[in-house]
């Protein structure tokens, strides 16, 4: 592994110009200012962190960089040499290549295939060996592993990441941007991915990272660019900078995300009884295989329990066998002493059971109707939004416009459809809306997922509103962190069973991690305070 | 100053708008470069169309006749896909209604005032009936319910071809193809316009005003808008793919009861002129709004109209369906373009 140089700008010779320089960046959607003024330099051999919450306008000024968008105002200068970009061909013509979040490849593809496609130097008439070696050899002088041959539908994530940077690499890329690269890795892919990141600036080229994960910015990246509401706030060295203080940059407060599991004196009191039980449930997934193992799982009134484990392991079959929406297959679901073993997701929600569903655009909303239509769909059967049969929309705007209030969402037209708004946005709003129904269970699977700083410390307070108020509170996370500082106890899911049940204050990382991994515990304590 | 061209999610109504007339004026445009290459007179074949149909009552009067059934099978197909079902089986519906109607008129013996209501539910029955199949096959199987309906059309045709020129065949001898002339007529209110266009009319708006502003209708929007959210929300999705697919089939049905009770009078082959079909084009240029449907329904007319006119100018028919090829081509081309905004911004870069 080459060692990077502490601070890389400072040791290039006075007056090389930067590889790109933005200057006074603007672009306006309808209604909205997505950037303002932001200047941005990038220098040879810098891993440059762009860093900012949801809707900040990282993707939109990289878009620009990309020629994806055209700006408002401003200028692209590369090497010295303003630039005007109309498409993504001109950026790539230029060395500025970008690996997408939501990768960008050919699943049917082998990798040589999704390396060549629409690249004006691949030859005309080739084989598929010749593909392969020209691939091979591409990915050996650029340090990439990959497999040429291999159909990109068989490869894991990161090696399709590879594929995607080898992709952009083999173009001439000297400016690579990488949008969230890690939210799709384990740790060792990381560790691979940074390793092979510092190897390309150490080349003279320069990486631009964006990321929510500060620890992952303060590792990686040399400057540090703080974007909020659009315009720039600061560029740092990130050398000079912290956790707390990036997370402060970034939403314009101080962040407290601990102790979330303190309750104020007036909250309400665990219950004696669990307001929801499970007994031996087991359900199985959409292609008919088993997804939950003879689940046996209690939870109470006004605790919050997490549930922890690698996605995939039945999690989603959970929420849906916890609000109705996926029979179980044997077993017992007891709500409040009822049998809900057969009830459906209506009789859920009547009873008091909110769920934030995990893919929250395809199962909690309708995109393409309205954000009033969208707020109402829990409570349309009732008053005031409707009277008998009646349903009456400027009462279910009324409602809307409340929700979006509670949820601090500005919603500049309630008549537009609901994918317009972006997808923290769309979170709140569920969230919200789930909440208002929630009087005795809140399933909320990923609640955080996809949100920034600012969005997951407020999502929190939520849930710890809701707990406090006396409701069960079931929260599924893949964030470790996130569930030990919220929740009272943590089951941890592996292979749709339960490998046991700790309190999170009598616990440790370690131990939910070997659970994680498949070893059980043996005995399931019973909450605090009993 | 650069000039850009920028997609916009949602396009704005007045858009959208501009650009429908401006489809519609570029594919008469187009049709009359062609007439005008066929050696037609372009110009004067307009002011024809256009002293003809809306220069006098009676070319008004057409159009009132031709709109009523379009009004019904565009409200079926748009009611439908409100749930998300393709009902390409409006065509179809539209001969089992008439059939239905017509069985009843001939066969069962009884005063105007009370088998005109007795024929109005047994056309809605016949559409349903129609429909039952296909409804019950996408409910419950997940079998797609374009290719049962559109199949059954070609059985209705038949049907009715067969039943007109045999077992139901006049037997005065006048007529060599149709049924004995039905013994009970819809009025009429204005000229040969019959009641049915009113009726159709507050049809539309009954369905609009339940699609709107019942608990119902926003059931019904939720789950064809996302089967999955309407399954979040605990909504009976089944039930009301079932419900709203039998309506649909129930309103083309009263199309053509309608038709035979109260514009032809006699049930014969051939008797839905393509409305069924021309449904499904109005319905798209309704863009999915059931008052859109009026609107629609009302263009689909003055076209037809003007076909009918063309054919007196030695016009073919073809011609006519071509015109109407093009205004839905120009249409979906119009619409996509209105997502579109064209800016000026100071150069970038230069």
């Amino acid at each position: 592994m080459d060692a990077m140089p502490d601070n890389a700008p400072a040791q290039l010779a006075p007056g090389t110009p930067p590889l790109v320089l933005l200057k006074g960046i603007a672009k306006y959607f309808p209604g909205v200012v997505a950037n303002q003024d932001v200047d941005l330099d990038v220098m040879p051999g810098e891993i440059h962190a762009l860093l900012g919450e949801n809707g900040a306008g990282k993707s939109t000024l990289m878009n620009i960089l990309t020629g994806i968008y055209q700006p408002d105002a401003g200028e692209i200068i590369v090497d010295g040499y303003a630039k005007h970009f109309a498409s993504p061909v001109d950026a790539i013509a230029a060395g500025i290549g970008m690996v997408h979040q939501h990768f960008k490849l050919v699943k049917a593809f082998t990798v040589a295939e999704n390396i060549h496609l629409g690249w004006s130097q691949t030859p005309k008439r080739i084989s598929a060996a010749a593909l392969e070696a020209r691939t091979a050899d591409l990915a050996a002088s650029l340090n990439l592993a990959v497999r040429p041959g291999a159909r990109v539908s068989d490869l894991s994530t990161g090696e399709q990441q590879r594929v995607e940077i080898l992709r952009v690499l083999a173009r001439n890329a000297r400016v690579l941007i990488l949008d969230e690269p890690t939210a799709v890795l384990t740790p060792a892919e990381a560790r691979e991915l940074f390793r092979a990141l510092k190897q390309f600036v150490a080349r003279g080229n320069a990486v631009i990272f964006i990321s929510h994960k500060l620890d992952e910015v303060l590792e990686i990246s040399d400057r540090v660019t703080v974007l909020r509401g659009g315009r720039k706030v600061t560029t740092e060295k990130t050398a000079d900078c912290s956790e707390t203080m990036l997370a402060r940059l970034m939403v314009g407060r101080e962040i407290v995300l601990s102790d979330l599991r303190a309750r104020s004196s007036g909250a309400a009191k665990i219950s004696a009884e669990p307001v929801m039980s499970l007994r031996g449930v087991s359900a199985r997934d959409d292609l008919g295989h088993t997804a939950l193992d003879r689940v046996n799982l209690d939870i109470y009134a006004g605790e919050i329990l997490g549930i922890a484990g690698v996605a995939g392991n039945g999690q989603k079959e959970l929420s849906q066998v916890l609000t109705g929406m996926r029979p179980a297959t044997s077993g017992k679901i007891i709500v409040d002493g009822h049998d809900f073993s057969a009830a459906d997701a209506a009789a859920f929600a009547g009873f008091g059971v909110g769920h934030i569903p995990e893919d929250r655009l395809h199962s909690g909303l309708a995109p393409a109707l309205s954000v009033t239509d969208n707020a109402v769909i829990r409570e349309y059967g009732k008053a005031p939004v409707s009277a008998g049969f009646l349903y009456r929309p400027r009462e279910a705007a009324a409602l809307a416009r409340s929700i979006a209030e509670a949820a601090s969402v500005t919603v500049p037209d309630f008549g537009m459809p609901v994918r317009n708004l972006s997808g923290g946005n769309q979170q709140r709003l569920v969230a919200r809306r789930e909440m208002r129904i929630a009087s005795k269970v809140l399933i909320a699977a990923y609640p955080s997922r996809g949100l920034d700083v600012g969005a997951i410390n407020t999502m929190m307070r939520y849930l710890v509103e809701l707990r406090d108020a006396g409701v069960a509170v079931l929260v599924i996370s893949e964030e470790l962190e996130e569930l030990l500082n919220l929740s009272d106890r943590i089951a941890v899911l592996f292979h749709g069973a339960i490998m046991g049940v700790v309190d999170t204050a009598a616990s440790d990382i370690e131990e939910i991690g070997l659970m994680m991994g498949g070893q059980r515990k043996a005995p399931t304590p019973q909450p605090a305070g009993l | 100053m650069a000039i850009r061209i920028q997609r916009i999610p949602s396009a704005p109504p007045a858009a959208a708008l501009a650009a429908r007339a401006v489809a519609i004026v570029l594919a008469l445009l187009v049709a009359g470069l062609v007439l005008a290459a066929s050696g037609a007179d372009p110009l004067r074949l307009a002011s024809q169309v256009l002293g003809a149909t809306f220069g006098s009552s009676f070319g008004l009067e057409d159009v009132g006749l031709l709109v009523t059934p379009l009004i019904l099978t565009g409200l079926s197909v748009a009611v439908a896909l409100k749930i998300g079902a393709w009902n390409i089986g409006a065509e179809g519906q539209f001969y089992a209604g008439a059939f239905a109607a017509t069985a009843v008129a001939l066969f069962v013996p009884g005063p105007t005032v009370l088998m005109l209501p007795l024929m109005f539910l047994a056309g809605a029955l016949g559409g349903l009936v129609w429909i039952l199949v296909p409804t019950l096959a996408r409910a419950y199987a997940d079998v797609s319910e374009l290719i049962t309906t559109l199949l059954l059309n070609f059985v209705a045709t038949l049907m009715v071809y067969y039943v007109s020129t045999g077992p139901w065949l006049d037997p005065s001898g006048h007529a060599l193809a149709t049924t004995a002339r039905l013994p009970h007529d819809i009025p009429e209110f204005w000229g040969i316009v019959h009641w049915g266009f009113p009726l159709a009319i507050l049809l539309t708006v009954l369905v609009a005003a339940v699609l709107n502003f019942t608990r119902w209708g926003y059931e019904v929007r939720i789950a064809g808008s996302n089967p999955q959210a309407a399954r979040y929300a605990g909504m009976p999705f089944r039930r009301r793919l079932i419900v709203v697919m039998l309506l649909s089939g129930a309103i083309a049905g009263v199309a053509g009861m309608l038709e035979v009770a109260g514009t032809v009078h006699r049930l014969q082959g051939g008797i839905s002129n393509n409305f069924g079909y021309l449904g499904i084009m109005v319905a798209v240029l309704a863009r999915g709004s059931a008052l859109g449907v009026l609107a629609g329904a009302a263009l689909m007319a003055v076209i037809l109209n003007s076909g009918i006119i063309l054919q007196t100018q030695g016009i073919t028919v073809s011609t006519v369906l071509a015109i109407t090829g093009l205004i839905l081509f120009f249409t979906a081309i119009g619409d996509e373009l209105a997502h579109y905004r064209v800016t000026r911004t100071k150069p970038v870069g230069a």
